[in-house]
């Protein structure tokens, strides 16, 4: 063996070791969710593999099953709260709610705002670039507190309208800076052209633009989905009773313990339509991640 | 323009960029511009906790939060969680991504599952770490104490001088793939020709990864910095999860005291100060990095 093959091997192996370190959490926390109780609170030793799978975690947190009988397992951490608190239907479907319509809600009036940017020359719009760039880096909790009163005051508190609205502002400067990145793509001759023909400003974009630029869009609206999926902050604040999925799991550590096989059960289901999303736009991945500093 | 006719004011049209913008723009002024003000505004209030009436006294919050160890408590732990995490992402990510840079078979799919832990919800990645963590049943503690590294006495989370850095890990691991991909993409946007020449120059890889590929990459890295460093200062979702600020306040950042203050006290003047200082810190010390590093988007 040439020194050169040694060389590659050695770079395979660890780079296969690196990936699977940061895969690890990940498995370790799917695996915990299909281990019975025994194998998951075994107070003298790791339970790796050596248990019975069972599905009893997802069949009451992503079912809506009957919370089994304590009495048969281990009952370390096994709380008393009432029949239904560990169900995470309504979650999943809040969740979704305000995934979707808040990705839809920023990505529509993101891409009027990202064209008018990108083709229109006017007085200040460097400086409005610059502020939907702060709007980004604007820390939630400086907003939050007003939010909460300015919404009790509208009617907003804890209703999916609120959280949407919520969700909708910070994905604005995000989807909007990306948006602006892939219209800049689109050379100014194909509207030029369009206009000679006699289009209107609005039908050159709606007609020609969009349908260019359709692939972009949609990586947009995947990385949308993605934050308002995984946002916690807002959500904590702005509801009480509406749980988005990532604030129902925090609510399965109680003061008698953990349930451990519930909460990765939910967690482990939380981060599949991430998983899904993120491989379909592995092309545009740096693009978002920069807000279209950086195209690949 | 063609010889459109039309019974609306120009500015009403399409053709000026006023429609366009409407909607953003006063979406972004009502729930983003305005709550800043008002929490200015609320910030000037004294809040009188017995009769919870509150008296307009514009300095008592400001002079409470400079006199506030908790506040300069925090203010040392936000910095130090963010030097130590960006630190560690930035040269873990530049390290991985000189690593996986290769167009042989299998690094994609290496490269698509280093992208996995971006998309796992940073409440339910405390989760992960937490389980990990636990003092008797958990992977990494049982690890540590195989190792001899750490006692069962002094559990990771519940000790003063390593709850930190159990956060901090649980942040690495998430976002470390997020350097790796901007750094990617950054490795395979340079020109060969000034490798080829340096090797043929007798330069060592290392020489040419010192003197030409950092220098070359020094805007991408400014940019990843920035992006990454206002992501830490405003950290919330691990430190309320995994340790609530504890143990007592070695966790506690800017953010997450602002929350305590408001989840309870209900003093919301107070919290609303603490709010904007957070936003004060990172207007301040981004605008210095980005002065200093002159990154443009």
């Amino acid at each position: 063996m040439n020194s050169s093959t040694l060389t590659s091997l050695l770079r395979y192996t660890v780079s296969i070791l690196i990936v699977c370190v940061f895969i690890f959490p990940i498995a370790w926390f799917a695996l915990t969710s299909i281990k019975p109780i025994s194998a998951v609170f075994n107070k003298d030793r790791v339970v790796v593999f050596d248990f019975e799978p069972t599905f009893e975690n997802y069949e009451v947190t992503v079912l809506g099953g009957k919370k089994a009988d304590t009495s048969q397992g281990a009952s370390i951490g096994m709380g008393t709260s009432g029949a239904g608190a560990y169900d995470g239907r309504g979650s999943i479907l809040s969740s979704l709610i305000i995934a979707v319509c808040s990705t839809a809600l920023a990505t529509v009036i993101s891409l009027l705002a990202a064209y008018a940017l990108s083709r229109m020359r006017f007085r200040g719009s460097q400086g409005y670039m610059q502020w939907i760039l702060s709007q980004r880096f604007l820390p939630p909790i400086a907003i939050i507190i007003p939010l909460v009163f300015i919404f009790r005051d509208l009617g907003l508190r804890d209703t999916h309208l609120g959280l949407i609205i919520a969700h909708t502002l910070i994905n604005i400067p995000i989807a909007l800076l990306i948006l602006k990145s892939f219209f800049d793509d689109v050379p100014l001759e194909v509207d030029q052209a369009a206009m000679i023909d006699g289009a209107t400003r609005f039908q050159c974009f709606y007609l020609i633009v969009l349908p260019m630029i359709k692939g972009g869009i949609a990586a947009t609206a995947v990385l949308c989905f993605i934050f308002s999926w995984t946002e916690f902050i807002l959500s904590v604040f702005l509801t009480n009773s509406i749980r988005t999925v990532p604030v129902k799991i925090t609510t399965f550590v109680t003061s008698t313990g953990s349930e451990w096989g519930y909460i990765s059960a939910l967690g482990t289901a939380a981060i599949i339509p991430g998983f899904i999303f993120i491989l379909l736009v592995q092309n545009h991945l740096v693009r978002g991640l920069t807000m279209g500093a950086i195209k690949d | 323009m063609t010889s459109r006719r039309t019974w609306l004011p120009n500015w009403l049209t399409s053709e000026h960029p006023l429609p366009w913008l409407f909607p953003v723009t006063s979406l972004l002024l009502v729930f983003g511009l305005y709550p800043v003000l008002y929490s200015l505004w609320l910030s000037f209030f004294k809040r009188n906790p017995a009769t919870r009436i509150e008296k307009f006294e514009p300095s008592w919050n400001w002079s409470k939060l400079l006199a506030d160890d908790r506040v300069w408590d925090a203010v040392q732990v936000t910095f130090t969680y963010a030097g130590i995490a960006l630190f560690l992402q930035l040269a873990l990510g530049m390290a991985i991504a000189l690593l996986l840079d290769s167009d042989k078979r299998g690094f994609g799919v290496l490269r698509a599952l280093m992208t996995l832990p971006l998309v796992v919800p940073p409440a339910v990645t405390g989760m992960m770490f937490l389980l990990m963590y636990d003092s008797s049943f958990g992977v990494i503690s049982n690890s540590l104490y195989a190792l001899n590294i750490l006692s069962p006495e002094n559990p990771i989370l519940g000790t003063g001088s390593t709850a930190l850095w159990g956060v901090i890990v649980a942040d690495v691991w998430q976002w470390t793939p997020f350097m790796v991909l901007i750094m990617l993409a950054g490795l395979r946007a340079l020109p060969r020709e000034p490798f080829e020449a340096a090797s043929i120059d007798g330069a060592s890889s290392f020489q040419s990864f010192i003197f030409l590929t950092l220098p070359m990459m020094s805007k991408i890295i400014a940019l990843a910095v920035l992006i990454r460093g206002i992501d830490l200062f405003r950290i919330y979702d691990y430190v309320k999860v995994m340790t609530d600020s504890g143990p007592g306040t070695a966790t506690e950042t800017l953010t997450a005291y602002a929350g305590t203050v408001y989840f309870k006290s209900a003093n919301f003047p107070y919290a609303s100060a603490v709010a904007l200082a957070t936003l004060l810190l990172v207007l301040v010390t981004s605008t210095i990095f980005i002065k200093l590093f002159k990154v443009r988007f």
